[in-house]
């Protein structure tokens, strides 16, 4: 079985700023892994490469087989619906959410597939069982909630479709310790059959011993294990 | 007060909504303000036109005489004028969104090209079918109906009634439907919408077609009572920008109410002794000037999900 | 035998001077620049410098714009005259729409507020300066003042709102008081009797040469002479104090209020300047039709006004007029393409703004913005931070050693990485000072040689007999003190050692 995600010589940036440099970097199926490293180091422009989101970049992607990288072309963000329906789900760093939308409503719009919009009472429910705070949520306007509350939403919106690949950015960024647990907690009990998840986190001590492979990106390189210094 | 004077205000209220909430519902979902609404109107006039003079004869030949035939017209006239204008709306679409709706100064742009539409389409219609109005076969005829002792013709009964029952289902697409969804999460976070898979330009589509359509109709109604001509959408479309602008640009609940105050307040003009028709638009940029100066934003301007 | 032909050399053209235009002066003489009388502003932006090569003085001319325009309106005051009466005619409807466009491009562009009541301001204007001539008698050179006033009058009235409604809503509101204006000066009878025109206007050009060839020559010249005055309005408010206030108002309000600007007050005297200059020009135009009717106040002109001035760029002089120039031309000289020509005007709008972001005169910008961003994502994929110098820079740096120390400081580091081992790590840790291995050595050596800011220093904290260590950083800058890196304390000399080489180290991985 091929490979899920296939990144090779990945280098990506905003205009003159060079972020990435040369990653190579594969997902199989079933794995969790964790991208760990400072603000400011790559993780979430790794990410935007994936669902062509940045400025620029350079380097093969390849997502169960199908190509989806490529040098960026003209628009940016306007490959990202179709990439995004090829199975990828993200949640990006800080909830891009929909503030005038209810909850129930941004669940709705993650349900991106025909089948997932068929059932998506279900999987709503499904939801709410993962992070029963929502149940009670359910019609308030998001732009209203707490952080945490906007980050389950977040969260719980890129689980309402089947996606193949999930993409969580920084799921504890700006959360209290219980929460941001809680969010952790929710993410490790996905069952992952056939699927993969890609956590990028800055807080290594919240994924320490629950993920598959946990890797370290530095300078926009990705470097084996965590940090090779204990110092700076 | 003359109660067919409501009648004659709703009437017109309905026609101008028709094209205030396109304008508003466009602004509001891809930011765009479209200018070319008018000649989408008077389009939508001409093809309407054009189905009747080559489609009547055969219609009236089959069902001449029948009851069927009054309907039939009217549903082959209202159908040319909901198809020409969603084309319509499918050009303008091609031209004032497709090419430039990721670059730079997309509002005011799009504000350029589809007034560069406009303008052209205008001369287009002028040199295609010359100068001189054309008339719609009146597919409501003459009669009138008594309703609660108040006369009411016609065409005026179908015109608020089709208008009701068609902004009424727009809404209720709007609100309930995934499409509607779609469209209402791009306007509040492109980003976000695109990550979850709504492409900005397959939800465009259906809206410009939509507000296309429904300028269409407008042409079709409004034609009972005013000739097809190629420069007949020059007032519809500065009626429906006011009124937009007046309910706030944006909100559709506010639309829908400035245009029933403009209709009622273009009635009023018409009967008042010292005004008469010719101060109707003259009242009414008064009027729009004077809310303007009181609430900047507009009358919907606390509503939901308005766009700045 | 082998016999090798001598190889030409070849030179390849590197940097930027080629592309320059420079001036050879002689050294010798003093500079004398001319300046603007009254003002201490120079006429042209010149710079002087030195050829690197020759030492030799030399001038170049930085900003060229004025040679432009120059050039441009020079062509045009000395072509006119030998063209045909149509062609004068032309020449100085051009001359009037491009003084209006250009105030207009004022308040749309420098204010960035969306008025569309330029016309309705031309028009009233007019209508008061005809008025007052033909019905009180005032002799034609008082017509300019009388429609000034009206002007400032006016523009007050539409100053007010403009800072309570912003962008299309404003662009309503005048368009509603253009129209509210025609319908207003077409029902007072006593002004306009016959259809809502004045006629038997008096005017500077004499009744006699009226539509003879003279008089167009005179109109032209005055038209000339208006479109000079616009833009010398618009060159005094756009650079100076009041334009830049305008245009930081026009980027962020609230900001431009942060920083002491009174935006509302700005915005009111550009209305006022505006407006009484566009009353000056509705003075004219009664004066140069000898009449003046309802068409001023049309929406179709005021579409192609526009048209005018979006094709050009919003918020550039020479956008207006390099805009009015192409839709005059089309319209007034193909006439005889009838209505098509319509078309044409709006293919060339429709053209102009899917291709450029702000308007023709923004093309060059637009380009060269689009190269640099190109060069900038290639220059990022080839470059590594405090890697060598590219060569594109190193034509501009000056100091060619400066270029060398870069080339050799990375190379000596990509070796020094590849010493950096745990061993060697280890060793330091055992042996902080004394004898090293030669790896420990070379790798010491670059540190002791680097910079003041790349060092640390060990803070010893308490009394001799109990003291505890601390690890601080250097800033580099004078009168800054060091600061401590981070809250680790070490208890013996040797750990605090050690601290620093790791810092070291990792610095240079880092690099």
């Amino acid at each position: 079985m091929s490979k899920l995600l296939e990144v090779k010589g990945l280098s990506a940036g905003y205009g003159p700023l060079r972020v990435l440099h040369e990653i190579d970097f594969s997902v199989d199926r079933g794995e969790r892994i964790a991208i760990v490293g400072l603000n400011g180091h790559g993780k979430t422009t790794l990410f935007r490469a994936i669902t062509h989101l940045v400025g620029w970049q350079r380097g093969t992607i390849r997502f169960d087989g199908t190509e989806i990288g490529g040098v960026r072309s003209l628009g940016e963000g306007r490959r990202t619906p179709s990439i995004i329906r090829l199975g990828i789900a993200m949640t990006p760093q800080g909830d891009a959410i929909f503030p005038g939308l209810t909850v129930r409503q941004h669940l709705d719009c993650g349900a991106y597939s025909k089948l997932a919009w068929r059932e998506r009472a279900r999987r709503r429910e499904r939801i709410f069982d993962i992070f029963p705070p929502l149940r009670d949520l359910q019609g308030a306007l998001v732009g209203k909630l707490s952080g945490g509350e906007r980050r389950m939403v977040s969260v719980g919106r890129a689980l309402m479709v089947d996606a193949q690949l999930y993409l969580v950015d920084e799921p504890s960024l700006g959360l209290a310790p219980k929460i941001s647990r809680r969010v952790v907690d929710a993410l490790m009990a996905i069952g992952l059959e056939d699927r993969a998840m890609v956590i990028a986190e800055q807080n290594v001590s919240l994924l320490t011993g629950k993920v598959d492979r946990m890797i370290g990106m530095h300078a926009g390189r990705l470097r084996g294990e965590v940090g090779h210094v204990e110092l700076g | 007060m003359d109660a067919s004077l409501i009648v004659y205000a709703v009437n017109l209220a309905a026609i101008y909504g028709l094209m205030a909430i396109g304008i508003s519902l466009l602004w509001s979902s891809i930011g765009m303000v479209n200018m070319a609404h008018g000649a989408t109107f008077a389009v939508s006039g001409y093809g309407a036109w054009y189905a009747a003079v080559t489609f009547g004869p055969a219609l009236k030949a089959a069902l001449g005489g029948t009851a069927f035939l009054m309907p039939a017209m009217a549903t082959m006239l209202a159908g040319a004028g909901l198809v020409v204008g969603a084309l319509f709306g499918l050009l303008i679409y091609w031209l004032a969104f497709l090419p430039i709706h990721d670059k730079q100064n997309f509002a005011v742009r799009s504000l350029i090209v589809t007034l560069a539409i406009n303008l052209a389409t205008v001369q287009v219609l002028l040199w295609a079918f010359g100068p001189r109005q054309k008339g719609l076969p009146k597919i409501f005829g003459f009669g009138r109906l008594d309703l609660f002792g108040v006369h009411v013709r016609y065409d005026q009964a179908a015109t608020i009634v089709a208008t009701t029952v068609l902004l009424g289902a727009v809404l209720m697409w709007l609100r309930h439907s995934r499409k509607g969804l779609e469209i209402r999460a791009m306007m509040q976070n492109a980003e976000g919408a695109a990550l979850s898979g709504i492409s900005a330009r397959r939800t465009a589509l259906p809206v410009m077609m939509l507000t296309g359509a429904l300028a269409g109709m407008a042409a079709v109604l409004l034609s009972q009572t005013v000739f097809v001509s190629p420069t007949a959408g020059a007032i519809p479309l500065i009626k429906g920008l006011t009124i937009a602008l007046l309910g706030g640009l944006g909100s559709v609940p506010g639309a829908v109410l400035g245009a029933i105050l403009i209709g009622a307040l273009e009635a009023l003009t018409g009967i008042i002794p010292f005004l008469g028709q010719r101060y109707v638009l003259f009242v009414q940029f008064a009027f729009i000037v004077a809310v303007l100066l009181i609430r900047p934003r507009g009358l919907g301007g606390l509503l939901d999900e308005t766009r700045e | 035998m082998n016999t090798t032909d001598p190889i030409a050399p070849v030179f390849y053209k590197v940097g930027n001077r080629q592309r320059e235009w420079k001036l050879a002066v002689d050294g010798a003489g003093t500079w004398s620049r001319g300046r603007v009388p009254l003002t201490r502003r120079h006429w042209l932006k010149w710079r002087g410098g030195s050829n690197p090569k020759t030492l030799r003085r030399e001038r170049q001319l930085v900003d060229k714009r004025p040679l432009w325009w120059v050039l441009g309106l020079g062509a045009l005051l000395v072509a006119t005259p030998f063209l045909s009466d149509q062609a004068i005619s032309i020449a100085s409807i051009f001359c009037f729409f491009a003084a209006v466009n250009v105030l207009w491009t004022l308040v749309i562009g420098t204010a960035g507020i969306f008025s569309l009541a330029t016309m309705a301001v031309v028009g009233l204007a007019g209508y008061a300066a005809a008025a007052a001539n033909v019905y009180l008698g005032v002799p034609w050179p008082l017509m300019f003042p009388v429609g000034a006033a009206v002007g400032l009058v006016v523009g007050g009235f539409l100053a007010l709102p403009s800072t309570r409604l912003d962008g299309l809503y404003y662009a309503l509101l005048t368009l509603g008081i253009a129209e509210i204006c025609r319908v207003f000066v077409s029902q007072i009878k006593e002004l306009a009797p016959m259809n809502g025109s004045i006629n038997k206007v008096d005017s500077f050009i004499p009744e006699a040469w009226f539509l003879q060839r003279p008089g167009l020559l005179t109109g032209f010249f005055a038209a000339f002479v208006l479109l000079l005055l616009a833009l010398l309005v618009f060159r005094l408010v756009n650079s100076e104090r009041l334009g830049l206030a305008l245009q930081a108002a026009r980027e962020d309000e609230a900001f431009s209020e942060a920083v002491g600007i009174d935006y509302r007050r700005a915005r009111l005297w550009v209305f006022v300047i505006s407006s009484t200059a566009l009353g000056v020009v509705g003075a004219f135009y009664a004066q140069f039709y000898r009449s003046i009717s309802l068409s001023v106040f049309s929406l179709d002109q005021l579409m192609l006004l526009f048209a005018m001035i979006v094709i050009g760029s919003l918020g550039r002089a020479e956008g207006a007029v390099v805009g009015t120039a192409i839709v005059v031309l089309i319209d007034r000289g193909l006439t005889d393409f009838g209505p098509v020509r319509i078309i044409l005007i709006a293919a060339v709008v429709i053209a102009v703004t899917l291709t450029t972001h702000h308007g023709l005169t923004g093309a060059r910008d637009q380009f060269r913005a689009y190269r640099n961003r190109k060069k900038s994502e290639r220059r990022a994929l080839r470059a590594e931070k405090g890697g060598e110098v590219l060569p594109e820079e190193a034509t501009e740096m000056p100091d060619k050693q400066e270029v060398y120390y870069r080339l050799f400081d990375k190379r000596i580091r990509d070796h020094l990485k590849t010493l950096i081992t745990p061993e060697l790590i280890e060793e330091h840790k055992a042996r902080p000072l004394g004898q090293h291995s030669d790896a420990l050595d070379r790798v010491l050596n670059y540190f002791r040689r680097g910079e003041m800011p790349d060092k640390y220093a060990i803070l010893r904290e308490g009394p001799m007999s109990e003291c505890t260590y601390k690890i601080m950083a250097f800033s580099g800058v004078a009168g800054y003190p060091p600061r401590v890196v981070d809250d680790r304390h070490y208890d013996t000399l040797d750990e605090a050692y050690h601290a620093v080489f790791l810092l070291r180290v990792n610095d240079l991985l880092e690099s």
